[in-house]
């Protein structure tokens, strides 16, 4: 990611910044220090994969950023147990789907998010499983 | 001292039983919002199924990486490893990299009473001579032997320690030795020795409603006991034990071994 990249990228995420609290689920999970828990971004594209495996499930996608540019973007959801038991199952999610994927923004500003709130293009939230 | 608890807690199951009309207080800590709706009675001497921690609001502040609100008192042997470690939960969090955390680094197994703070359900099951709890976590398996055995004498110590249990009216008291000093007390970094005695104390309040009470012991490690009081968890008869194996994570942040 060149700088080109991350200018083009911050004024799309200043579209998209809002506050976010802190909650107590920052300290459930592990590996949070590479995660900004006190922004939330949103990000709206096409799933070109989807993991539904140990430890951490993961979701793929591609969208397009201020300039134009196809950008690919991959989050990070909790454990396939936890989400199978709020209903999900291996093909919850597919390649070509539409999805807007909201969460916390990593410090680096990577192409990453630590999911917090999916919505299908069909407009259908699906819960993330981090009530259990 | 105990007499007095076990007709304390048959004074509160027979209140309980008395007024199965009125809706059941789920035996939750403080800070609970308001009393769960009524629940069936609990069966006696039976904390079969799954259970999942279900903290309250209160609790839910230290209860993804440790035990009280309060650190325990430590001995300077275990403050100063406890300052030397990286752990990748609570307030001191480092990244999955960084971490010395022997769960996420190792895969080692958690230990007791740590198991419990790993983020996924367990299921008691009872025999006449055994109850084993299974463990979503890295199918962690506990084995506490309710044939009236004492601890072996010459212990070989295990991750998880030699538990020996027994009902005290309706509150099931497990004690555990036998720990070696691989593991974590909780996910902060809180060490433990192998002098480590860990008792627990399960009650069961209603059909859907348990709590646990843990008490840790070490004198290398611990000034005083460091007492966890009610542990809430709750029954989900529709989950079952699923596969997590802690091997995956290696694979997922790409360790090299």
């Amino acid at each position: 990611m060149g700088d080109i990249v991350k200018h083009s990228r911050l004024s799309f995420l200043a579209v998209c910044i809002g506050l976010l609290a802190v909650g107590p689920v920052a300290y459930a999970h592990h590996g949070t220090a590479n995660y900004d828990t006190g922004k939330s971004i949103t990000v709206k594209g096409v799933v070109t994969g989807f993991d539904f495996v140990n430890p951490h499930v993961q979701i793929f996608w591609e969208a397009k950023d201020d300039s134009g540019t196809m950008q690919k973007w991959q989050g990070e959801l909790t454990s396939p147990n936890r989400l199978s038991r709020v209903g999900w199952t291996k093909s919850s999610i597919k390649p070509g789907d539409t999805i807007n994927i909201s969460g916390y923004p990593t410090k680096s500003g990577s192409n990453e998010i630590w999911i917090q709130k999916v919505v299908m293009g069909n407009g259908e939230e699906l819960p993330t499983g981090m009530g259990n | 001292m105990r007499n007095r608890v076990v007709a304390f807690v048959l004074a509160v199951v027979a209140a309980a039983a008395l007024s199965s009309a009125l809706p059941a207080q789920t035996g939750q800590g403080p800070g609970s919002a308001k009393p769960a709706a009524a629940s069936a009675p609990a069966p006696a001497h039976d904390l079969s199924g799954v259970w999942n921690m279900h903290s309250t609001p209160a609790q839910r502040k230290y209860t993804g990486n440790t035990y009280t609100a309060e650190p325990p008192a430590m001995t300077p042997w275990a403050t100063e490893k406890y300052n030397g470690e990286k752990p990748s939960n609570g307030p001191r969090t480092h990244s999955l990299q960084e971490t010395d955390d022997p769960v996420l680094k190792e895969c080692l197994p958690p230990g007791t009473p740590r198991i419990y703070l790993q983020p996924f359900p367990f299921q008691i099951v009872q025999t006449p001579k055994e109850i084993f709890i299974l463990f979503e976590y890295d199918h962690t398996i506990r084995q506490i032997f309710m044939d009236g055995r004492a601890h072996p004498d010459d212990i070989t110590p295990t991750y998880m320690g030699h538990s020996i249990g027994k009902w005290e009216g309706d509150t099931l008291v497990v004690d555990t030795v036998g720990f070696n000093d691989k593991t974590w007390l909780d996910r902060d970094g809180h060490p433990h020795s192998d002098q480590l005695h860990v008792t627990e104390r399960f009650h069961r309040a209603d059909r859907d409603n348990m709590t646990i009470d843990i008490t840790m012991e070490d004198p290398k490690a611990l000034v005083k006991p460091w007492v966890s009081s009610q542990l809430n968890f709750q029954l989900h008869p529709e989950w079952d034990i699923m596969e997590l194996a802690c091997t995956d994570n290696g694979a997922f942040l790409g360790f090299e071994k």
